[in-house]
């Protein structure tokens, strides 16, 4: 019953497309640098593509897959035959990628994620996009998950349910708040750089040899400076320094929401039987499913002024790899990259059934904990107050006291938000001022959890409870509780330890 | 009380003990806190040795050069002469002293649930692994370790920050026993 199956027959055009792109930016600098010394080898480069085209053919012909009862089965190579088994219990993520091209031919790019490791377990590129689907049922089906085989016969939409659906208008909003825009102005940065090297194709085309890309820096730069010293007095170089801020913010705003509209374009959370899909993308449209009982952590964060319009955001972490492709497995952790907060609970229900957000019970840090975080704010406050003196002299000095009450509010504030819970099968840790943040680790996905005690901790008789969970990162929000009692922390080390023994982790 | 505890492991791993039941999971997973074996203090201090040696000797053939042939000042020469004790001292200590404060704050407790590993003297750490996330383990020994019949225990698990756990510094049957134990329980409680 199982008959073997093959790439779409465009796998060939694609993957010499994919070899094209990385060779077409430096056959273009060669195309344009090339020009006064006459053509020699340059011309015979296309010639390379040759023996990949061959090579593309042979993966063509040889890469095959099946699907066996309970395992997926691809094999390929032709000299070194590779044979791989994959169990549908074992698939993390099941991921699809459709670029401009891919939609243009109704095909997709499929990545088998089983977790172990940096890379996918497998890597299809191209399948019809009908293959996809099909994978997807048999995947679920070959799971044991009963109500796919109910959707199956009637129709593979019967057992899907819409969580969330984005409009322009969330897209937007949700590109207002989330502070993507600086990335792209980093990214913007980097290109300017890279300009310089390409400032050689600049000139043929203006032929000169100045250096265009540094030219308008430095001018952007004078014009920057000549505002301050035009306006001589220290009002107007508050003021230019101001604007010229405020602008920057405005752009990168504009940018954040411009990138979100492209980015989630269409964004759709389902639920499909047991397994979460997440589709957004206007140009380039991503596919992920996550199945349910692989999310290892779950965190709810809200901005500042997400906050007073009452939205937040909800990310999972899973277990997938995220080597190579880092931002498509960022993107794959969005839930939900707006949502408001009425919704939330609705959302909680589906991904971590049991849980109340509303009715956990919250822990603090003890009271004398607040002299250690002030410390840490004093510290940013006088660097604050430090650079005011430094830029503005004298009138500096009245940003002590700023810098010195905006210590003790954020230190006041971050300790009133600081807070853990243990809850029927979870453990919550919450934190930050202006940028809250929620983490949930379920029981069954606690790794290890470690007690730590630094100098200052050991002095204060405190310590620092972390819990690892597979797929927490340093810079995200974890569940990493601070200035816990020494007793309190051994305490709950003891009972997190206790009930992640209980439960069997399964992947 | 570090003393006795050590005693006890060895003697319960041997066959003279009346134990209940037969075979070291039982009589490892006692849920008490155990000092790493004395011998490790031996190994960590030898690696060390081999460590520092090399930049010990290039030091002070070093220094001596500079203080033989560069026209110095008296003043200068006895500060470069002090500077360079400094630097050895204190090398000779991290490499002989150190393994002594570190290996009297490493620890391991092995309980029925999970493993427990603590280390670090001024950073402090206590890192606990129940046993059913213990993915596999790995029992290897340099060959220091060797010579003194010691090893490293790892334990891996699907975490990030402890995706490895080394315990180093324990006799080779002990590795061994806590291996076993650790690796027994995946056909109780995988359902």
């Amino acid at each position: 019953m199982p008959s073997d199956r093959r790439l779409h027959p465009l796998s060939i055009l694609f993957s010499l497309g994919a070899l094209l792109r990385t060779v077409a930016l430096p056959a273009l600098v060669l195309l344009f640098t090339a020009g006064s010394r006459g053509w020699g080898w340059e011309l015979w480069a296309p010639l390379l593509l040759i023996p990949n085209g061959i090579v593309a053919l042979g993966r063509y012909l040889t890469f095959r897959y099946r699907f066996e009862p309970h395992e997926l089965v691809i094999r390929s190579g032709f000299l070194f035959r590779q044979e791989r088994h994959i169990p549908y219990g074992r698939i993390q993520n099941l991921d699809a990628v459709q670029n401009v091209f891919h939609r243009m031919f109704g095909v997709v790019t499929v990545r088998v994620d089983t977790g172990g490791g940096q890379e996918p377990e497998a890597r299809m590129s191209v399948l019809p996009f009908a293959a996809f689907e099909e994978m997807r049922r048999i995947v679920r089906l070959g799971r044991g998950d009963e109500s796919a085989g109910a959707a199956a016969e009637p129709g593979a939409a019967a057992g899907e349910r819409v969580l969330l659906r984005l409009a322009p208008r969330d897209l937007l909003l949700h590109g207002l708040l989330d502070n993507r825009g600086f990335v792209l102005v980093a990214a913007a940065w980097g290109v300017l750089w890279e300009m310089k090297v390409s400032d050689r194709i600049l000139g043929r085309f203006w032929r000169t040899d100045r250096d265009l890309s540094r030219e308008a820096i430095e001018s952007a730069m004078r014009t920057v400076s000549d505002g301050f010293t035009l306006s001589g007095h220290l009002l107007g170089r508050v003021g230019s320094a101001l604007l010229a801020f405020v602008v920057f913010l405005l752009v990168v705003r504009l940018l954040s929401m411009g990138w979100a509209l492209i980015r989630l374009h269409g964004f759709r959370l389902v639920l499909a039987g047991e397994d979460l899909r997440t589709e957004h993308g206007l140009f380039t449209r991503v596919v992920a499913t996550i199945p349910l009982r692989r999310i290892q952590a779950v965190t709810v964060k809200e901005g500042p002024f997400a906050r007073r319009l009452g939205r937040v955001a909800v990310r999972v972490e899973t277990a997938g790899s995220d080597g190579g492709e880092q931002e498509k497995a960022t993107q794959r952790e969005w839930l939900a990259p707006i949502l408001r907060r009425q919704e939330l609970q609705g959302l909680l229900d589906e991904v971590l059934p049991g849980l109340h957000l509303a009715e956990v019970t919250w822990s603090s840090a003890p009271p004398r904990a607040f002299r250690r975080v002030l410390k840490k704010w004093l510290n940013a406050g006088l660097g604050l107050a430090f650079g005011g003196v430094v830029f503005l002299q004298a009138w500096g000095l009245l940003l002590v006291p700023v810098g010195l009450a905006w210590a003790w509010l954020g230190a006041r504030r971050t300790l009133d938000h600081l807070g853990w819970a243990v809850t029927e099968g979870a453990v919550l840790f919450r934190s930050g001022w202006l940028w809250r943040q929620i983490t949930v680790a379920p029981f069954g996905k606690i790794q290890a959890v470690a007690l730590h005690e630094s100098p200052f901790d050991r002095r204060a008789g405190m310590a620092r409870l972390r819990v690892d969970t597979a797929g927490a990162k340093d810079l995200g929000h974890r569940v990493d509780i601070p200035y816990l009692e020494r007793a309190t922390a051994q305490g709950l080390r003891d009972l997190l330890a206790r009930r992640a023994a209980q439960t069997a982790f399964k992947w | 009380m570090a003393m006795t505890d050590h005693p006890e492991t060895s003697a319960s791993s041997s066959p003279a003990e009346p134990a209940p039941l037969p075979g070291p999971p039982a009589s490892i997973a006692d849920g008490v806190e155990h000092p790493l074996d004395p011998r490790a203090l031996t190994v960590q201090r030898i690696t060390a040795w081999l460590v520092i040696a090399p930049i010990l000797c290039a030091l002070s053939i070093g220094l001596l050069l500079l203080l033989w042939l560069a026209p110095l000042l008296l003043w200068a020469q006895i500060l470069l002469g002090l500077a360079g004790l400094g630097i050895a001292s204190a090398l000779v200590w991290s490499a002989h002293r150190w393994p002594e404060i570190s290996h009297r704050h490493a620890a391991y407790t092995v309980a029925p649930e999970g493993i427990e590993v603590r280390r670090g003297v001024l950073w402090r750490l206590v890192i606990h692994v129940p046993r059913s996330r213990v993915q596999h383990t790995d029992v290897s020994q340099g060959p220091v370790e060797r010579a003194y019949g010691l090893a490293t225990l790892a334990i891996y698990t699907a975490g990030t920050d402890h995706a490895q756990v080394d315990l180093h510094g324990i006799d080779r049957a002990t590795a061994l026993a806590i291996r076993d134990h650790l690796v027994a329980g995946e056909g109780d409680d995988a359902v």
